[in-house]
């Protein structure tokens, strides 16, 4: 194995993407900027429906404002470095992972590195959101700056959590082939409804978003700690834990799926 | 002697598909998603072979017959669900990258370039990859952009090539980091024929003087013929053939064609009352058939296998003047028609 082999590939394969991608500039120009509107409209949703009602059992604006900037980055990282590990199902009908297959590179490697997309939109909207509720919450005197890289911890973990789900996913596409559906429940209904806080659910719904989709564990375990002081910090390292206990089994899972990867006629 | 060297070894391979059983009546397409019947189809059936280092083999077979499954198995894209590959002493799936390093592979239906970027970039992404270095991927490239005339499109992205500029630079690409075993899946497919021409001139020299294993599988039947020291036959999964293209010709014994055109009037030996075409003989064993005769011209087909053609235009000459005489050997497709 050899670090540097692997970065300067890694590099190079990222360098051709991107540039690949810049072919179609207004393409890319116009998804970077309909990417951020979307993201403004959600986001004012759920401050339009807080400000009318106030605190959601106890979680102020800021707060649940919180909850949705760390999932919108979390997600921005996920989906900036494995954009094609969401798009598997593309792969899997057109038969296109058996070029990926023949090359000696592993085959995440070669996914991850294709179609990767730039997401300035989000990052943008994530990152002002994430300042404007610190800043709210340090104001109030709720926080101080060490939140700060709490939260970075928080937003790795979170993608961490978020690409192992997606991969999951994608893995069970080997067995299933289309997996367009399987993705909107377990990738964007789950990624949607931890935006608020999980009290707000029943208990079997916390339950399945906690432990069959563990999304839970990107923003809301987190930020009991970070924003409010429960439990303790050591709620940060299990949450980082169960992320590299997600990874490896979702990478387990995924071998196995390569295995039964069926291709396509010719 | 190297030469005797296994390089590629299939020992009892099955691949396996299971399709769930689409169902027909009312309420099919509900139907069909809860059952949980699957119909197994089995698209390679205990296949074994060997080929050797050097070897220049040809796998050919009708439309669906296993032999994309077959390569595909090969070059540790599909995983057998039986049997094992060995492609220099390495299986293909558990050291899938240590084999991906020494092969190259051609799909004719399917581009392994960078679509969007010009070939060039293609070129330096995957020196990158097989850890070629610089001075050596000038040196490599520089041949193959003269053996293969890639000059002209160097800087064309690949989606804008034409499909013969594309074959030509998805070869060179199979071969930038200097593999010792080559497969081509249908590179031939829907090039015109000096496209066709000039690929085959290149595999040519690939085997003959860089002694590459090439693995080929082709629908044209004059790429066998004319580059292929040994022929594979696949159908329904299974190998209904294998050897040389001279024994493959002989195992079939499709006949050759004789024209004799005479000068003057020809008595042919025909008995009265029977009509042509009719069979003739040496003896029991050694025949040959008169076809039909036209004026001067008489068609004849004899198996070379069983009779000489010297033998045959003894019997000939004594039925009138011969002026000239053509042979045609069994088209090669005929043959290939029959083993299918």
């Amino acid at each position: 194995m050899n670090i540097k082999y692997w970065l300067g590939l890694y590099a190079v394969l990222i360098r051709s993407s991107v540039r690949s991608r810049m072919q179609y500039k207004l393409n890319f120009m116009l998804g970077t900027v309909l990417a951020a509107i979307i993201q403004i409209a959600e986001f004012l949703m759920i401050a339009i429906v807080l400000n009318k009602f106030g605190a959601v059992k106890g979680w102020s604006l800021h707060e649940v404002g919180y909850l949705f900037a760390v999932m919108t980055l979390s997600k921005t990282l996920y989906r900036t470095f494995a954009s094609d590990v969401h798009h598997l199902e593309t792969y899997l009908t057109t038969g296109d992972l058996d070029q990926l297959l023949t090359r000696p590179v592993p085959i995440l490697m070669g996914l991850m590195s294709q179609n990767i997309r730039l997401m300035p939109g989000e990052l943008l909207q994530g990152g002002t959101i994430l300042i404007w509720t610190i800043h709210g919450l340090m104001d109030s005197g709720q926080i101080t700056w060490v939140v700060v890289p709490y939260t970075l911890l928080a937003i790795v973990t979170g993608a961490v959590i978020l690409f192992s789900i997606g991969l999951a996913t994608a893995a069970v596409g080997f067995w299933i082939t289309r997996i367009n559906e399987l993705q909107t429940l377990t990738e964007d209904a789950a990624q949607t409804a931890v935006r608020y806080p999980l009290v707000l659910y029943p208990s079997w719904l916390r339950s399945i978003l906690l432990i069959v989709i563990p999304v839970g564990f990107v923003n809301y375990v987190p930020s009991l700690f970070i924003l409010r002081g429960e439990y303790g910090s050591w709620l940060l390292y299990g949450t980082a834990l169960i992320a590299g206990i997600c990874l490896a089994l979702s990478l387990k899972l995924w071998k196995f799926g390569l295995t039964r990867y069926q291709s396509t006629g010719s | 002697m190297r030469e005797s060297e296994a390089m590629i070894e299939v020992r009892g391979l099955h691949k396996s598909f299971r399709t769930p059983v689409v169902k027909e009546g009312r309420f099919a397409g509900l139907r069909t998603l809860f059952t949980r019947e699957y119909r197994l189809k089995e698209a390679v059936k205990d296949i074994n072979f060997t080929i050797r280092k050097g070897d220049f083999v040809g796998y050919i077979g009708p439309n669906g017959a296993g032999k994309s499954t077959t390569i595909k198995m090969l070059t540790g894209i599909l995983h057998p669900s039986a049997g094992n590959v060995k492609i220099n002493g390495f299986d293909p799936h558990q050291q899938r990258r240590q084999v991906a390093k020494r092969l190259g592979v051609v799909f004719g239906q399917r581009s392994q370039l960078w679509w969007d970027l010009p070939v060039k970039d293609s070129y330096d992404i995957l020196a990158h990859m097989y850890k070629v270095s610089a001075a050596e991927k000038e040196r490599r490239l520089g041949e193959l952009a003269e053996l293969l005339d890639l000059k002209e499109f160097w800087l064309t992205p690949v989606r804008k090539l034409s499909l013969g500029q594309r074959m030509r630079a998805d070869i060179a690409a199979s071969m930038l980091h200097d593999p010792d075993v080559l497969f081509l899946d249908e590179p031939t497919i829907g090039l015109d024929v000096s496209a066709k021409r000039s690929i085959r001139g290149f595999l040519k020299q690939l085997n003959r003087e860089y002694g590459k294993t090439i693995l080929l599988t082709t629908h044209d039947m004059d790429d066998i013929e004319q580059l292929c020291d040994r022929v594979m036959v696949i159908n329904h999964g299974q190998l209904s053939y294998e050897g040389t293209i001279v024994q493959l010709r002989d195992k079939i014994g499709l006949p050759t064609r004789i024209k004799i055109t005479f000068h003057g009037p020809v008595q042919l030996p025909v008995p009265k009352g029977l009509s042509l075409p009719i069979e003739l003989g040496l003896d029991e064993k050694h025949t040959f058939r008169i076809i039909r005769a036209d004026g001067c011209e008489v068609h004849i087909e004899a198996n070379r296998q069983q009779v000489k053609a010297m033998d045959i235009l003894r019997v000939v000459g004594s039925w009138g003047e011969v002026a000239d005489i053509h042979m045609e050997e069994p088209d090669f497709e005929d043959v290939i028609h029959r083993v299918y």
